[in-house]
């Protein structure tokens, strides 16, 4: 493979305590290495921001749900046709595709990179449905990816928690994992979708009891945080909580996060659940108080779940909020329950500066931001596409690293629900580069346990961003000069020019193998697809290895 | 001898995955589990692997040589169709995507002529739905709305939905009927059906209805009993059958099973029909947007569901039928109209099935020959086994395909 001295850019990497240091950094065989001969190829960086690859620990982009979108919104691909890009010769065949809120699979990986990101994980994957998932990362070059395996409304799990089994229940959290190729576990609405699965609609509190056995949210919540953390898995349990878009929904928020107190988490999309209000309340931010307890609890890490104002879609497996959303909106509306795992519900979306819900889940997104103390631990997110596609990714940067383009945009949004609030009452705060560089690329990349990912020091993978300064940030970032995945240089000038195929990102934590009886038996009794059939194939979870 | 257990049927869209297959030498004598429908899919696992031009026959190279030549001739490859049949892998269907984007042509699966009525409802409102498992689990009540799964998807009652312990209302609709053991019958004549439809949604909604006569009258009744019921399948035949359907049908269905989950929980459930005709749409959707009736001749693929494949070919607008699969399951209106030489059939049984003066190059068949992975009719992935060796492959010959015929671009 070949070597690279990117000479004489702006560095910032943080988790090498570097902030806009002018250096060179060394590539060779797709590692950052010490030092390189005096005749390597140069690329010469001068005048421009060096940060590592973006890491996205929360996206939607690959599997049954995607898919789903896609074949909902034709009317999507058709505004946005994608042709191929014009690769280099001699690098394959490029591929066409189709835009949207969730893109075709090739389009997704082109346009991921554009971004400037190089890592990227679905964050909700039906076990059953991931071999599909491998199929579609399969589809999406240049990314290193994974997923999360959607656990905490199984059957199979419920039954273990409500005899208080939780041994066993680890050990099937590990074979889940390891037979599905997944990174991590994802529970969503524990219990929740369970309940709109058999006729009881939801919960409404972290003690509900959910469905006929001694199981509650959270018995659910604290034993696959147990599970996780006990694996000792790269990444901790990644948390949809209960009550997702609820006016008053803080209360529940803070009622898990203490519930897993002492113990390591990660929230997501944590934009969607702080709110207050409710009870004939207005909605307000409660924003605020997230922010004091996160601040003072160092074991716990939240995406924020940005909204941002446009078009998005809504997929997600907390179907019973799709249900509400698609009563409330009139728009068209999918919903799938999964195999005695999980669901799947779609609506599509409009985020309205007009509307007052949405100015103020803009308003709390950005406080999160804004107001914590620690952006190690409350890392970027629009929860692609549910909050806002990844595309817009630039444009919230531009709000947090500029306050009077912020201020400009809160002046043009309803602030019927803002009185009060204080983005409303000022924040000056605005994001340095490094603290750009940390939010998108190195924290997540930390709270994932991707030793590899997420900074430039040696033995780190070559996964290199370069911009060209701009005062329009979001111009910046959406247009990255160059971008090297895996010290193959990907985007030159501007234009996509390779498409390397990516990693899988997986697990494969140690279990008791006695397990597999208990499993057989209940997939024999309860499943459709055969006991032996159900793991993934080696060949199709697709090159391993990127951590 | 060789037993091979856990093999997926792709006999029909139910994927059973539990059959218990023995091979001995270079056939297989069993299939243990496997319905009748699925021991003629799998029979003994005979296959050739010849390949001709016409009438002459040649090697898979020349022809697939020959194929690339008529590729570049093909008015700059626009007036190309590629076209899924069944019978094919995941691979072979990605393949089979990318030839066509490459080629800058059109791209179309068997679906746009069998289950078009139910992907543009769906597109329209969304949809209700279930995996089978959670089917299995939940249902108390089960609508089988103008069909009996015995008569071409034998075992999906054994495995999804089995009768004891579930209520069971049969909708006939004209002579198409329901399961002969249902619970309760409703006779609809053709004509009424989507009035039936419309009074069993507003009665399961609980809105008042004035008196109705006769059938709607009953349809009223069945839409409280719906709506009393804890989870409700309605299932309907997807593909299409021998009696005509009224074209609403499937977006009837579809408003139904959606407006079932105000007052309890309900799913739609569209039986499909095999060798992985799900994964073609699943495939090109990921792949392009679009589920099926895809043209790439703008160099980004363009959405045309008013143009399926036999319309195309109908309007003589396809120099080149590429068909990838099993020829068998082309619809009569996808190769009428096409002159001498205007086909090309890459699949299993191909020499055999194809036209005489066509390209045909035969291939193993998908989950006996070549392993891999399929869809079954709920979008879930099966993987499949080879239990016997294979030559070519459709991935394969669609691979060297792609490197001979020269792209447009």
């Amino acid at each position: 493979m070949s070597s690279l001295r990117i000479k004489g850019g702006k560095v910032h990497d943080p988790a090498n305590n570097v902030d806009g240091k002018i250096q060179d950094i060394c590539v060779r065989d797709g590692k950052i290495v010490d030092t390189l001969p005096a005749d390597t190829p140069v690329l010469d960086a001068t005048g421009l921001v060096v940060m590592a690859g973006g890491v996205d620990i929360h996206s939607h982009v690959a599997g049954s749900s995607c898919n789903h979108v896609r074949r909902l919104l034709p009317e999507e691909h058709a505004a946005d046709p994608v042709p191929a890009p014009r690769l280099l010769d001699g690098e394959g065949p490029a591929r066409s595709g189709s835009g949207g809120t969730v893109p075709s699979t090739f389009t997704t990986g082109y346009r991921y990179a554009g971004l400037g990101y190089t890592t990227v994980f679905d964050a909700a994957v039906a076990p059953t449905g991931a071999r599909h998932t491998h199929l579609e990362l399969n589809d999406t070059p240049i990314l290193d990816a994974g997923f999360y395996a959607l656990l905490g409304n199984d059957r199979f799990l419920l039954d273990q928690i409500a005899r208080g089994e939780r041994e066993k229940a680890r050990e099937y959290v590990a074979w889940v994992l390891g037979a599905t190729g997944a990174y991590a576990v994802k529970i969503v609405n524990p219990g929740g979708v369970e309940q709109w699965k058999n006729g009881s609609r939801n919960v409404s509190s972290i003690d509900d009891q959910v469905g006929a056995g001694k199981t509650t949210p959270r018995a659910i919540l604290e034993t696959l945080t147990d599970a996780a953390n006990a694996l000792q898995l790269p990444h901790p349990v990644h948390i949809h909580c209960n009550n997702l878009g609820q006016a008053g929904n803080v209360a529940t928020t803070l009622a898990t996060l203490q519930a897993l107190s002492g113990r390591r988490s990660h929230l997501t999309h944590l934009q969607f659940h702080a709110y207050g209000g409710g009870n004939g309340q207005p909605w307000i931010s409660g924003a605020p108080q997230l922010v004091e307890y996160i601040d003072a609890h160092p074991e716990v890490s939240v995406d924020v779940g940005q909204v941002m104002f446009g078009n998005a879609t809504t997929v997600t497996a907390d179907s019973p909020v799709e249900y509400l959303l698609s009563a409330s909106s009139g728009r068209k509306w999918v919903n799938v329950d999964i195999e005695l795992e999980t669901g799947c519900g779609i609506v599509p979306y409009t985020y309205k500066e007009k509307a007052a819900v949405a100015a103020l889940q803009w308003a709390v997104g950005l406080e999160l931001f804004l107001l914590s103390k620690d952006p190690w631990r409350v890392v970027l997110s629009t929860d692609h596409p549910n909050g806002g596609t990844f595309h817009s990714y630039p444009e919230l940067i531009r709000l947090l690293m500029d306050r009077s383009w912020r201020d400009e945009v809160l002046k043009r949004v309803n602030q019927k629900m803002l009185a009060g609030s204080k983005l409303l009452d000022g924040i000056a705060r605005e994001f340095t580069l490094n603290e750009i560089a940390i939010i998108s690329r190195a924290g997540p990349a930390r709270q994932l346990g991707l030793t590899t990912k997420g900074h430039l020091g040696i033995g780190a993978d070559a996964d290199i961003t370069l911009y060209a300064p701009d005062a329009d940030y979001a111009r910046m970032f959406a247009t990255p000069r160059y971008v090297i995945k895996g010290g193959v240089i990907v985007v030159e000038e501007g234009q996509l020019r390779r498409a390397p195929v990516g990693r899988r990102l997986r697990v494969t934590p140690a279990y008791d193998a006695s397990i597999g009886k208990d499993l057989k038996t209940h997939f024999d009794k309860h499943g459709t697809v055969a006991f032996a059939n159900f793991p993934v194939s080696q060949e199709l979870m697709g090159p391993g290895g990127g951590r | 001898m060789s037993r091979f257990d856990a093999v997926t049927c792709l006999g029909c869209g139910c994927s059973c995955d539990d059959i218990a297959v023995t091979v001995e030498g270079a056939s297989i004598t069993s299939a243990e589990r496997a319905c009748p429908l699925g021991v003629r899919w799998f029979g003994d696992g005979g296959a050739s692997s010849a390949a001709r031009i016409g009438s002459r026959s040649v090697d898979s190279t020349t022809a697939l040589a020959e194929l690339g030549q008529r590729l570049s001739a093909s008015a700059g490859a626009r007036r190309t169709m590629i076209y899924l049949a069944a019978e094919l892998t995941v691979a072979g269907q990605r393949a089979a995507v990318a030839l066509a984007d490459r080629l800058h042509a059109r791209l179309d699966s068997v679906s746009s002529d069998s289950v078009a009525g139910g992907i543009l409802a769906a597109q329209r409102r969304g949809r209700c739905g279930a995996t089978l498992g959670e089917l299995r689990e939940r249902v108390d009540v089960a609508v089988y709305w103008a069909v009996d799964p015995a008569e071409r998807y034998p075992r999906f009652v054994e495995r999804y939905l089995p009768r004891k312990g579930r209520r069971v209302i049969a909708v006939d609709v004209g002579p198409t009927r329901g399961p002969a053991d249902a619970d309760e019958r409703l006779l609809v004549e053709p004509g009424q059906e989507i009035d039936v439809l419309s009074v069993i949604r507003a009665a399961s909604g609980g809105r008042p209805l004035e008196q109705r006569p006769g059938v709607l009258a009953r349809a009223a009744e069945i839409g409280k009993t719906l709506a009393s019921a804890k989870y409700v399948a309605i299932v309907y035949d997807a593909e299409p059958g021998e009696q005509p359907r009224d074209a609403g049908r499937a977006e009837g269905l579809t408003a139904l099973a959606q407006g079932l989950n105000t007052p309890t929980r309900a799913a739609l459930c569209g039986l499909r029909g095999g060798g992985n005709r799900v994964g073609a749409e699943q495939v090109m959707t990921w792949q392009t947007g679009y589920p099926m009736c895809v043209d790439f001749s703008s160099g980004a693929p363009g959405y045309r569901p008013g143009q399926p494949a036999s319309a195309l070919v109908a309007a003589g607008v396809v120099d080149l039928l590429v068909v990838a699969g099993d020829f068998r399951s082309v619809p009569a209106g996808v190769i009428a109209g096409l002159r001498p030489g205007q086909i090309a059939v890459i699949g299993p049984g191909a020499t055999s099935a194809a036209p005489a003066d066509a390209i045909a190059i035969d291939t193993g068949r998908a989950g006996i020959h070549e392993g891999g992975v399929a869809f079954r009719m709920d979008d879930v992935t099966i993987p499949l086994t080879a239990v016997l060796p294979g030559s070519l492959t459709v991935a394969d010959a669609l691979a060297q395909l792609g490197g001979i015929a020269p792209g447009s671009r």
